[in-house]
């Protein structure tokens, strides 16, 4: 029977209070630990005198040569502890690609050119089914040789994309931040689905003149959660390299990947797939600290591919009638659950406070020990983290991360408004959403910032970034001429 | 020609969309009017010479900004429950015919039979389904030497030729704004132009007695000033604004706080008579409608409900303004003569491109007026050296940059 409703409150209040009081116990536990340490050496300093003191002194018979060694390895252990931190790495700026107009794809315009290339009314419906509920809204862009009836998915279109997308981002970039092209010693390009010879990376090379002892690197194959994986990469090229700036532009070609079958799995990705790129500048030079807007504080990289299940959930083949496209597998959101779960648990510990960690190290030992029903403690990572920005790749995975991490509304709100203003755009979807919460002027020196990457593989990609200079509204971005329209109300189904 | 073979290819068909999306739910149904069209279908064709900011991307960029403003255009035709159309405006938009002609223009003009002009103007007819059928079709085609032409089909249920023109209109003119906006207007210069009451009437005389001061030196200015600025005589556009508080069905006081004035374009031929001139501007302005100052006043609304940014309402074509009718030397600081104003100037701030007419009363009663123009540098200096209007020795002041 269910208890009185007066009751519960007042206990859950009193609960609330024990909670708060616990995290503040054990989080400053070493402060308390301290405090009275240093009264009591204090009072007995004060006790003693000045003239005890150096008597004191005195009575340890230290000549030059005990006092020189000991100078000397003090100098020595803190220059060997100094040397061997690893070189932080600051998010100088980035910049976002923003769409023409003249690309953007309403949902009349997308359902109509479905109905005139593929006529099969099962297709139709289902499409229609999915963008009701896609969570998109009607200024998404598909690049010009989408808009074709039929498309035209030439190799020239797709380079073309790739030039207008990248090159405008690098644009933005440069103009930001002031980047001299030769100064950029690492370039870093991820596109999973269009690998072109000579790469992405010598074509921007190339386009910018850049330098030729340049490190560059192309990543290609590896999903939505390769914006991350070049973060990861150009970070450790910075552990080696002293003073360099590194360029990671992360993108994702929609021009050759319009799936023109009717298989239904294969179907998803072209209503939700949408144009996009971003380009981001990071250091290791000292100066740079100073007009740097993040700090990268931790990657964490989960790969469950060794799972036969995992392993296949996005898979690019071709179907029966030829046509190749990426098929979606209905396991993808169990899998990314799993996921999520190995990701959390490894970065649990290195962000956590040490309240929470000891609350879910008891519940764990006392679900092995005591009694297996014990339900299982999440973590509260609103301690941990001010925003959260989660890869924007369907409504469904959004709405899942957030109950599982029981965030609140306005928590995933970048997450829900970049996939209704730009669609899924992949890799960069986590750029598009960081800017959104620039653009409202949220993010605080001081503030951490999670960024969570799911893609084919299946691997789930996190980062942390802490803000280290208050970002002031108005900034420049895709954003800046519709952030006051936001935050939308986006309905569960949209009727088309 | 080639025996049996066609001059023009289309190449790609793809659909226009508006840069602004459509505010959902909006639909219209068709008059009957609109019905009693409904066997006929309306095909345009504008053909372009080559010129420097004539392409097909920028084309496509401003035929987008031009559709978000016409909903009704990127519709799409439902039945309703009594069987009549309705237009829905579902924001599909319209189709796009990406062509190439294997001729130049003028071999085209000269040697093109009807039928192949129709080549020019793509049209499907309504199919199975209406609601994915689009009602406009825009086909762009490029000449051999970077001519263009603009065909534009269209059912005749939707728009009538006079409607379809004004579409086309104003996609030129948001192509050419999209353009001039970023030509340099290179430093501008004024001058002021005082002219005596017998001067205003020795220019009337000259002219036509019957002409209002305002349209006799409006007429004036403009041939002068596209004579200086090396204009081809031959019809020309010239902005008009004029102020509407009094021309309304319900007038507005003259004390209306606000904007009321109304934007309009007046054509008139430059190579004809300064007389022909007068007359055409003085019959412009008598003839503006009321329901062109709603309409326009509409579509400011709308602007605005829109959320966008203020219109360069000043320019880049030549614009003259009517003031002469403003009480400013009523304004009085002290008693007696010596209180009115000794000069009354003008001058709006952002205009752009060809340049400012502003046309104000003078100190002096009766059909005294002072003239302030704002032109580019080269074009300012000749007109104040210009003979046909220092023939009426109108004072010429502030003389300059500004």
């Amino acid at each position: 029977m269910p208890a009185a409703p007066l009751p519960e409150f007042s206990s859950s209040v009193k609960l609330k209070y024990v909670k708060l009081g616990y995290q503040y116990l054990v989080n400053n536990f070493l402060t308390f630990l301290l405090v009275p340490f240093m009264a009591a050496v204090a009072v007995e300093l004060v006790r003693l005198g000045p003239a005890e003191i150096i008597a004191l002194w005195r009575s340890l018979h230290l000549d030059v040569v005990e006092i020189l060694c000991m100078a000397f390895l003090i100098v020595f252990v803190s220059t060997v502890y100094f040397m061997s931190r690893p070189r932080p790495v600051y998010l100088v700026d980035y910049a976002c690609f923003k769409p023409p107009n003249t690309c953007r794809v309403p949902f009349a315009t997308f359902m109509e050119h479905t109905r005139l290339i593929n006529s099969d009314p099962k297709s139709v419906r289902f499409q229609t089914r999915i963008l009701e509920r896609s969570g998109l809204g009607e200024e998404t862009c598909l690049p010009p040789a989408n808009h074709y009836i039929p498309p035209n998915p030439t190799m020239e279109a797709s380079r073309a994309e790739a030039q207008l997308v990248i090159f405008s981002a690098i644009d933005d970039l440069i103009k930001k931040t002031g980047l001299k092209p030769k100064d950029i010693d690492i370039l870093v390009v991820n596109c999973s689905l269009f690998s072109p010879t000579p790469s992405l990376s010598a074509m921007i090379v190339n386009k910018y003149r850049l330098r030729s002892n340049i490190r560059s690197f192309n990543l290609s194959g590896m999903g939505c959660s390769a914006g991350l994986l070049s973060i990861d990469l150009a970070r450790d090229l910075l552990q080696v390299h002293p003073n360099s700036n590194a360029l990671v532009i992360s993108t994702e070609i929609m021009t050759p990947n319009f799936y023109s079958g009717s298989q239904r799995a294969m179907l998803l990705s072209n209503c939700l797939f949408r144009m996009g790129a971003a380009a981001i500048l990071l250091s290791n030079r000292p100066r740079e600290a100073q007009r740097a807007k993040y700090r990268l504080v931790h990657v964490v990289r989960i790969h469950k591919g060794a799972d036969d299940r995992a392993y296949r959930c996005i898979y690019e083949e071709e179907d029966a009638e030829g046509y190749s496209g990426i098929s979606l597998s209905k396991d993808l959101m169990a899998i990314a659950g799993e996921a999520l779960k190995s990701n959390i648990t490894t970065i649990g510990p290195l962000v956590l406070p040490v309240s929470e960690q000891l609350l879910f190290f008891f519940t764990l030992v006392g679900r092995k020990l005591i009694n297996p029903k014990w339900k299982p403690y999440i973590p509260d990572f609103k301690l941990a983290f001010e925003h959260f920005c989660i890869h924007a790749g369907g409504r469904a995975v959004i709405d899942e991360l957030q109950k599982n991490l029981q965030l609140s509304p306005e928590h995933v709100e970048a997450s829900r408004m970049t996939l209704h203003r730009f669609g899924n755009t992949s890799s960069s979807s986590l750029w598009y959403e960081l800017n959104y919460i620039e653009s409202k002027g949220r993010m605080r020196r001081g503030d951490r910032v999670w960024q969570i990457g799911f893609g084919s593989g299946f691997k789930c990609n996190s980062a942390v970034w802490k803000c280290i200079r208050t970002i002031k509204t108005p900034i420049d971005g895709p954003w800046a001429d519709c952030i006051n329209r936001y935050p939308v109300h986006i309905p569960e189904v949209v009727k088309l | 020609m080639t025996a049996g073979g066609r001059r023009v290819t289309v190449f790609a068909k793809s659909t226009a969309v508006s840069a602004t999306p459509v505010r959902p739910g909006k639909t219209y149904p068709l008059s009957s009017l609109d019905h009693l069209m409904g066997r006929h279908t309306l095909h345009l064709v504008f053909y372009y010479r080559p010129g420097p900011t004539l392409d097909r991307d920028g084309l496509k960029e401003s035929l987008s900004e031009v559709l978000s403003h016409y909903p009704a255009v990127t519709g799409r035709l439902n039945r309703g429950e009594d069987g009549g159309w309705i237009v829905k405006c579902n924001d599909a938009g319209v189709r796009l015919l990406d062509a190439r002609a294997s001729v130049t223009l003028e071999e085209w003009l000269g040697s093109a039979s009807a039928e192949e002009e129709m080549e020019l103007a793509y049209w499907e007819p309504m199919g199975d389904d209406p609601s994915i059928w689009s009602p406009y079709y825009i086909q762009i085609t490029e000449f051999e030497d970077k001519a263009f032409a603009i065909g534009l089909s269209c059912t005749h249920m939707h728009a009538d030729p006079t409607c379809a023109t004004l579409l086309v209109r104003a996609w030129a003119d948001s192509h050419r704004r999209a353009c001039i906006a970023y030509a340099p207007f290179l430093h501008p210069s004024s001058a002021t132009f005082r002219f005596s009451d017998l001067a205003v009437k020795s220019l009337l005389a000259d002219l036509q007695p019957e002409a209002s001061p305002f349209s006799a030196l409006a007429a004036l200015f403009w041939s002068r000033i596209a004579r200086a600025a090396g204009v081809p005589p031959g019809p020309g556009d010239l902005t008009l604004v004029v102020d509407i508080r009094k021309r309304m069905h319900a007038p507005l006081p003259h004390g209306f706080y606000g904007n009321a004035l109304h934007f309009s374009r007046a054509r008139a031929d430059l190579a004809a008579r300064v007389a022909r001139v007068a007359d055409e501007l003085g019959r412009h302005v008598a003839g503006l409608q009321e329901e062109e100052i709603w309409a326009a006043a509409e579509w400011a609304h709308d602007r605005r409900q829109r959320g966008e940014e203020a219109f360069q309402m000043y320019g880049p074509e030549l614009t003259c303004f009517a003031l002469d009718h403003v009480m400013a030397y009523g304004a009085a600081f002290e008693e007696g003569e010596g209180g009115r104003p000794a000069h009354v100037s003008c001058r709006v701030g952002g205009a752009e491109g060809e340049g400012l007419v502003v046309v104000l009363p003078a100190a002096e009663e009766g059909a005294a007026r002072t003239v302030m123009v704002t032109l580019p540098e080269e074009v300012a200096k000749a007109i104040c050296r210009d003979d046909a209007i220092l023939r009426y020795g109108p004072t010429v002041m502030f003389v300059g940059r500004g």
